[in-house]
C-alpha cells in the first residue's frame, strides 16, 4: 500500500491551469523521480504536499486515511519536510540556527544554545567531510558559498522526524563529493523506511538514484513507471506529448537569409556564465532556451552592462566595453525585462514620462521639449497600437500588456540595433502577448537584432529563427531549422548536463 | 493634475482661513504690515525648502537634516567676510555658496558612493558642521550683514516688496522650470518614483543624486546669507529652527517623503502656511508650552488629513 497517495488533484492560477487531475504515489523506502518540462506543474505539485499551496481540489491519503495538509505545519506533523532552493535560510543566522529553524531546542523558553550546536553537528554530520573551506556550524549562513548554502539547505530537510522528502533541484551547486555524501544520506534515509520525492533535470543522476518516474505534461500526470523499465527517450517523449507545438502559437517562422552579423561573443564569462560564444545577425530572432535559470537571464543582463563580464564582445565587428546600461545604450543596446513593477516601469509617473527617458539620454538633451516630444511619443505608441487615455496619466493606469507596450515603445524613440528581452511577456494576456511577437517579428524584419529569452518554451518556439539552449550557464546546443521543435529542445535541455 | 493640484489647494485654502482667523481674534493680524513680515519669514523658510524638497523628491529615503548646520555656517561665514561692508557682499555670497555646495556634495558623496542612509548621513554631518562652528566662534557671536544685504531682506524695495520676496519668486519659477521642463527634472521625478527601472532606462542615477544634496546645500547658503540679512548679525544656532520646518513645508505642499512626486508651488503654500500658523499662535499669546503643543497638534492633524486624501484619490 503507498505511504502517501495524492488523486485528481487541480489548482488554477488566474487563467493558467497547474495542474489538472494530476496524481502521485509514494511508497515507503522509494525514491520518486518527478519529471516534467518548464511550466509542467511538478513545483506546484510539491508545494501542496508541503502546504505552502492549497489545491482547489484534490485528495490526499496518508496510509489510506483522508488527510488535510493546510498550512506547512499541518504538513510537518504529517511528516513532510521540503528542501527549497536557498529560500528557506536566513542569511543573517549561523548555520546551526538554520539548520533546526523549524523546531530550535529551548531550555526555559530561552533557545539552548549548547543543544542547537549538538543538534546540528549531528545533522549535518554527513556532509561535514564534502563541506570545503570557510564552513563552520556557527557562520553566517550569508557568508558560505553557494554549494555550501545547498548543503545547510538539504541538512535542514532532514533534520526533524520526517518520513516524506521532497527535494526540488536539490543538487544544482553541489560539486560531484557533495553529490555523492548527499545520495549517501539518501540511501540511508530509503532503508529505514523514508519516501522520497525527487525533481531533477539530471537524466543522469535520475537513473543513477531513482526507483520510479512520475512524468508530468501541462499539470497532468502522463505515466508513473519503475526507472529499470523506462529509458530517457521514452521520458523525454512524454514529457513532450504528441503534438510538436502545442497553444495558440503559430508555427516556427521561416528562416530568413540572415542578414549581416550585428553582434559576435566570444568566451563571455561571467558569475553565471561560462564561455558563451555565439554570433546574432541583424534581422534575426535568437532564442534562449533551455530549463529556467541556466544562465539565459544572465547572458541578457551582462550585455546590458548589469554584470561584470570577462571575454569579447563585437558589435558590429568592434570590441565594446559594457561595464554600465548607459554605455550599452549608447552602443544601441536596449533591455526589457518581464519584471515590469521593478526594472520596467517608472511607477507612479506618466505614460509620456516612461517613454521619452532613452531619448533624453540618447539625444544629449537638457531642455524637455514636451511638445515637439510629444509626436513622436504618439508615433511610436502608435506602432504598438497602445491602449491609454492620454499620455499625461499615470502608467499605473494601465494594464500589464500595455505598460509593457509603453515601455518598449521607449527603445522605438531612436534606433535601437541590438535588443535584449528578458521573458518580456511575463504576467500578460495571450492576446496582447500574440501582438507583442507580432511587433518584435517586424523590428527584427527592419533590421533589428533580437535576443529572446522568454520562460515558456511554445513561445521560444513558435518565435525564434535558431535557439540556442542553455545548462549551468554553457550554450549545450544549437536548434535550427527543423530541429527547432519542443522534442528536440526538451531533449537537449534535459540531456546535456 | 488635479491629484497634484489638490494639497496645493487645501494648504493654500488654510493659509487664507487662518488669516481671516488672526483677523478676527487679533485686529491687525493681516494688516499689510503683518502679511508682508509672514511672508519674509515664509521666504526664508522657502529657500531650504527648494533644496529640501530636491533631496526629497529623488526617493531612496532622500532627507537632508543638515540644512539647520549649514545655515548657521553659511551666516558664519558670509558675516565676517562682509562685516558690515557693502563691498564685502559679493565675496561672502561666492564663499557661502562655495561652502553651501562643498558639504551638499559630501552629503552627496557619503549617500551615492558609500550608500550611508541619508538619514544617517546628514544628521552625521550636522554633527560635525555644529562642532566646527563652535570652534570658529569661540562661543563668541561675529560678523554683521552690510546694510544693503539687510535692506533687501527687509525694506520694501521693488513694487513695494523687498528683495528678498522677489528673490523667494524667482526661485519658484526656476524649480518649476528645472522640474518640469528639463532633462534634469525628469530625472529626479524617474529616480525618486523607481531607481532600478530609472537606472535601465539610462538615467545617471548616482550623478543625478549627489547633485540633489549639492543644490540642497547652495540653497541652504543663500537662505543663511539672507538670514544673516533679516537678522543683522549671525547668532548661534541660528538655523537650528529651519531642520524640521522644512520638512515640514515639502510635506505640506503635497510631496511625499517617499519622493517621486511633487512639486515646489507646493512647498511654498506649505512654508507660507507653517509660518501663518506659527504668527497665529503668537498672536494669541499663549505661553510656549501651549504654543508648541498646539502646533504639533495641528501639524498631526493635518498630515493625517493629507495622508487620507491621497488614499481616497489612489
Amino acid at each position: 500500500m503507498p505511504h502517501l497517495k495524492m488523486t485528481d488533484m487541480n489548482k488554477t492560477y488566474g487563467a493558467t491551469k497547474a495542474l489538472t487531475s494530476c496524481r502521485i504515489e509514494l511508497f515507503p523506502g522509494e525514491l520518486h523521480v518527478i519529471m516534467g518540462a518548464n511550466g509542467s506543474g511538478k513545483s506546484t505539485l510539491c508545494k501542496i504536499l508541503a502546504g505552502s499551496v492549497k489545491p482547489d481540489s484534490g485528495t490526499i491519503t496518508l496510509d489510506g486515511r483522508k488527510v488535510d495538509i493546510s498550512d506547512p505545519k499541518a504538513a510537518r506533523n504529517l511528516g513532510v519536510s521540503i528542501f527549497y532552493q536557498e529560500l528557506s535560510l536566513s542569511r543573517n543566522r549561523t548555520v546551526a540556527e538554520n539548520i533546526l529553524a523549524k523546531d530550535l531546542p529551548t531550555r526555559a523558553g530561552f533557545v539552548d544554545v549548547k543543544a542547537v550546536m549538538a543538534q546540528a553537528a549531528q545533522a549535518f554530520a554527513p556532509f561535514k567531510e564534502v563541506a570545503g573551506d570557510g564552513f563552520d556550524l556557527s557562520a553566517r549562513v550569508g557568508d558560505l558559498r553557494p554549494d555550501q548554502r545547498q548543503l545547510v539547505e538539504i541538512a535542514k530537510a532532514f533534520a526533524g522526524d520526517a518520513d516524506i522528502f521532497i527535494f526540488d533541484e536539490p543538487t544544482s551547486a553541489l560539486d560531484r563529493a557533495q553529490t555523492e555524501a548527499f545520495f549517501k544520506e539518501l540511501d540511508r534515509r530509503k532503508a529505514e523506511g523514508a519516501a522520497i520525492v525527487f525533481i531533477s533535470h539530471r537524466m543522469e543522476e535520475v537513473f543513477e538514484i531513482g526507483d520510479r518516474v512520475t512524468v508530468i505534461r501541462d499539470g497532468e500526470s502522463v505515466s508513473s513507471a519503475s526507472l529499470a523499465d523506462t529509458t530517457r527517450d521514452r521520458i523525454v517523449a512524454e514529457m513532450v506529448g504528441g503534438e510538436s507545438n502545442t497553444g495558440v502559437f503559430a508555427d516556427p517562422p521561416q528562416a530568413p537569409a540572415p542578414g549581416k552579423v550585428r553582434l559576435a561573443l566570444q568566451d563571455l564569462s561571467s558569475r553565471r556564465l561560462r564561455d558563451v560564444s555565439l554570433t546574432l545577425h541583424a534581422g534575426e530572432i535568437l532564442g534562449l532556451g533551455g530549463l529556467h535559470g541556466q544562465g539565459q537571464s544572465d547572458l541578457l543582463r551582462a550585455l546590458f552592462g548589469l554584470e561584470p563580464t570577462t571575454g569579447d564582445v563585437l558589435l558590429d565587428g568592434t570590441p565594446i566595453a559594457l561595464h554600465s546600461p548607459r554605455r550599452a545604450i549608447r552602443g544601441g543596446f536596449g533591455y526589457i525585462s518581464g519584471d515590469r513593477q521593478t526594472e520596467g516601469a517608472i511607477t507612479g509617473r506618466s505614460i509620456f514620462e516612461n517613454v521619452v527617458p532613452i531619448h533624453l539620454f540618447k539625444s544629449r538633451q537638457h531642455i524637455l521639449r514636451r511638445k515637439t516630444l510629444q509626436a513622436d511619443v504618439d508615433r511610436v505608441l502608435q506602432i504598438l497600437a497602445t491602449r491609454h487615455g492620454g499620455t499625461g496619466l499615470p502608467i499605473s493606469s494601465l494594464s500589464g500588456g500595455n505598460q509593457q507596450k509603453v515601455i518598449i515603445s521607449r527603445w522605438l524613440m531612436d534606433d535601437t540595433e541590438v535588443l535584449l528581452l528578458d521573458d518580456p511577456t511575463k504576467g500578460i494576456d495571450l492576446k496582447t502577448k500574440l501582438e507583442l511577437f507580432e511587433l518584435i517579428r517586424s523590428l527584427a524584419d527592419k533590421g533589428m537584432a533580437i535576443l529572446l529569452y522568454t520562460s515558456e518554451d511554445a513561445e521560444l518556439l513558435a518565435n525564434s529563427d535558431r535557439i540556442l539552449v542553455f545548462n549551468n550557464g554553457r550554450i549545450v546546443r544549437e536548434l535550427a531549422g527543423a530541429d527547432r521543435t519542443r522534442l528536440m529542445l526538451t531533449r537537449a535541455a534535459f540531456e546535456a548536463a | 493634475m488635479s491629484g497634484a493640484l489638490k494639497p496645493i489647494l487645501i494648504a493654500a485654502g488654510l493659509v487664507v482661513l487662518l488669516m481671516i482667523a488672526g483677523e478676527t481674534v487679533s485686529p491687525g493680524f493681516a494688516s499689510p504690515e503683518q502679511i508682508l513680515r509672514l511672508a519674509i519669514v515664509a521666504a526664508l523658510l522657502g529657500i531650504v525648502a527648494a533644496g529640501q524638497n530636491l533631496v526629497i523628491l529623488g526617493g531612496r529615503e532622500g532627507i537632508d537634516l543638515s540644512v539647520g548646520g549649514v545655515i548657521s555656517l553659511s551666516a558664519l561665514v558670509a558675516g565676517n567676510v562682509m562685516s558690515g561692508s557693502d563691498a564685502g557682499l559679493f565675496p561672502a555670497i561666492l564663499a557661502c555658496v562655495a561652502v553651501g555646495a562643498a558639504i551638499g556634495l559630501l552629503n552627496g558623496l557619503g549617500v551615492t558612493l558609500l550608500r550611508i542612509p541619508p538619514l544617517v548621513m546628514t544628521l552625521g554631518m550636522l554633527g560635525v558642521v555644529q562642532g566646527l562652528l563652535v570652534v570658529a566662534r569661540n562661543g563668541i557671536p561675529s560678523g554683521r550683514a552690510a546694510p544693503v544685504l539687510s535692506d533687501f531682506v527687509s525694506r520694501p524695495q521693488w513694487l513695494g516688496l523687498p528683495g528678498i520676496l522677489w528673490l523667494w519668486l524667482l526661485i519658484g519659477l526656476a524649480m518649476a522650470g528645472l522640474l518640469n521642463r528639463t532633462v534634469f527634472g525628469q530625472r529626479i521625478f524617474a529616480i525618486g518614483a523607481n531607481e532600478g527601472a530609472a537606472r535601465l532606462a539610462g538615467v545617471p542615477t548616482q550623478l543625478t543624486r549627489m547633485m540633489l544634496y549639492v543644490l540642497s546645500g547652495v540653497f541652504s547658503a543663500i537662505a543663511g546669507l539672507c538670514i544673516l540679512g533679516y537678522s543683522g548679525s549671525s547668532f548661534a544656532n541660528v538655523g537650528g529652527q529651519y531642520m524640521l520646518s522644512s520638512i515640514i513645508a515639502v510635506v505640506l505642499g503635497g510631496t511625499p517623503l517617499s519622493g517621486g512626486r511633487g512639486g515646489y508651488t507646493g512647498t511654498m503654500i506649505g512654508a507660507l502656511l507653517l509660518v501663518v500658523l506659527q504668527g497665529l499662535l503668537t498672536t494669541l499669546s499663549i505661553d510656549e508650552s501651549g504654543r508648541q503643543i498646539i502646533f504639533g497638534s495641528a501639524l498631526i492633524v493635518l498630515l493625517l488629513f493629507y495622508g487620507r486624501s491621497r488614499g481616497l484619490q489612489s
